[in-house]
């Protein structure tokens, strides 16, 4: 191996861990309801954010848009995460601009429901995109899947979900996708089968 | 690129590579009791472990003094019956090493299983919380140089955090300082990050 490919690899698994470190940072500050600092880690050239049955909002405004309604949304009272952002598999683009990544997570939560303060579960997919822009990493598109936001009294199956995420007044277009437990719905994987190829 | 950047820039994934699997092996260990593997994952330089509301303890000997006598009750046979069991998943490494390479700093967060007893109850619980430790490279090994693990909620698995956030009070007698930052939910307590945000800057 000649020195320029092995730079190539170098800065793969490089690109790899950035982005890595990108979308726990993301649930970091999620966690803490730090939105401004979760708004900086998109790009300018952002595609979309979608979240659950909220809807779409594109560009990096539609981010803002996004995640402002988040905070909008904050009732008096108690509200409480924990999104642990786990197992991910990224893929970088082999141009080394783009990049996938699919990603679990596992949460606790609290917060009110129908004027009654409620401690839940909360699972869901991450289906997202990163770009790479003056040498960083940044998120292109954010598509969180739920699978299922039981009362922690109840559990999934029982309740599988506490009630229906509408959309936000302020999206660009319905959800593409809000298909939680028990639909049976697979999120799509950005990765192909590394055995296979297909 | 020469071949001295790179090999710095492949030192710099080795040392993330190999500072996560120190996190990591930690808890094995700890879910198995094995307090003798934990020691020797310290430094003999070691600064402190503070362990949720357990108080602070200073240098190699508060290591030795916080795993081995006080949660391995000194030795001797394992004195935790089979059904104890604790099983604490290490989540969501954000690592950062100095530039020099010599120390690192690591945010995880972990989500426990774990049945033990509170008075005179076995009891079942969920338990969440946040490390913010560091880490020193000594002899080209890493090993912990401050391990702090803040203690988000510890709940009976049959309540949950909001009715039940925390289960008991435990400061531990040999401690040499009262706990820093004992803030469990719903205190609102937000445990400092280590880094700066990567695009702010901030």
């Amino acid at each position: 191996m000649n020195l320029e490919e092995l730079e190539k690899q170098v800065t793969l698994l490089e690109d790899v861990h950035e982005i890595e470190n990108l979308q726990k940072l993301y649930g970091y500050y999620f966690d803490y309801t730090m939105y401004t600092e979760v708004i900086d880690l998109f790009s300018e050239n952002t595609d979309s954010v979608e979240v659950s049955g909220h809807g779409v909002f594109r560009g990096k405004k539609g981010a803002k848009r996004m995640y402002n309604a988040m905070l909008g949304r904050k009732h008096p009272g108690l509200t409480f995460f924990e999104i642990m952002q786990s197992q991910g598999v990224v893929e970088v683009a082999p141009d080394g601009k783009t990049a996938t990544g699919r990603w679990y997570t596992p949460s606790f939560e609290s917060r009110p429901v129908g004027g009654t303060q409620r401690q839940t579960w909360q699972f869901g997919v991450y289906d997202n995109e990163y770009i790479k822009e003056n040498g960083k990493w940044y998120f292109k598109k954010l598509h969180w899947n739920l699978t299922f936001w039981p009362s922690f009294e109840s559990g999934f199956v029982k309740v599988p979900r506490l009630s229906d995420d509408i959309s936000f007044l302020s999206a660009d277009a319905p959800a593409t996708a809000y298909h939680p437990y028990p639909s049976g719905y697979h999120v799509p994987y950005p990765f192909k089968h590394p055995v296979t190829g297909e | 690129m020469n071949l001295e950047e790179l090999e710095r820039q492949v030192q710099l994934q080795e040392d993330i590579q190999e500072i996560e699997h120190l996190q990591r092996t930690y808890g094995y260990y700890f879910d198995n009791n094995m307090w003798p593997e934990i020691i020797d994952l310290f430094s003999d330089n070691a600064e402190s472990v503070e362990i949720v509301d357990h108080g602070v303890f200073y240098g190699k000997k508060g290591v030795r003094r916080i795993y081995w006598d006080m949660f391995g009750g000194g030795g001797g046979p394992r004195h935790y019956p089979n059904w104890m069991q604790f099983i604490v998943m290490q989540i969501g490494g954000v690592v950062n090493v100095s530039p020099d390479g010599k120390t690192a700093l690591g945010r995880w967060q972990t989500w426990l299983m774990e049945s033990m007893p509170f008075g005179a109850y076995n009891r079942q619980e969920w338990r969440h919380g946040y490390y913010e430790n560091k880490y020193v490279k000594e002899d080209g090994k890493w090993k912990f140089s401050l391990l702090h693990w803040n203690n988000t909620f510890c709940t009976p698995f049959e309540v949950g955090w909001l009715k039940y956030p925390q289960m008991g009070w435990m400061p531990l007698p040999d401690a040499d300082l009262p706990p820093t930052a004992f803030h469990p939910y719903p205190s609102g307590y937000h445990v400092p990050y280590h880094y700066k945000h990567p695009i702010a800057s901030e």
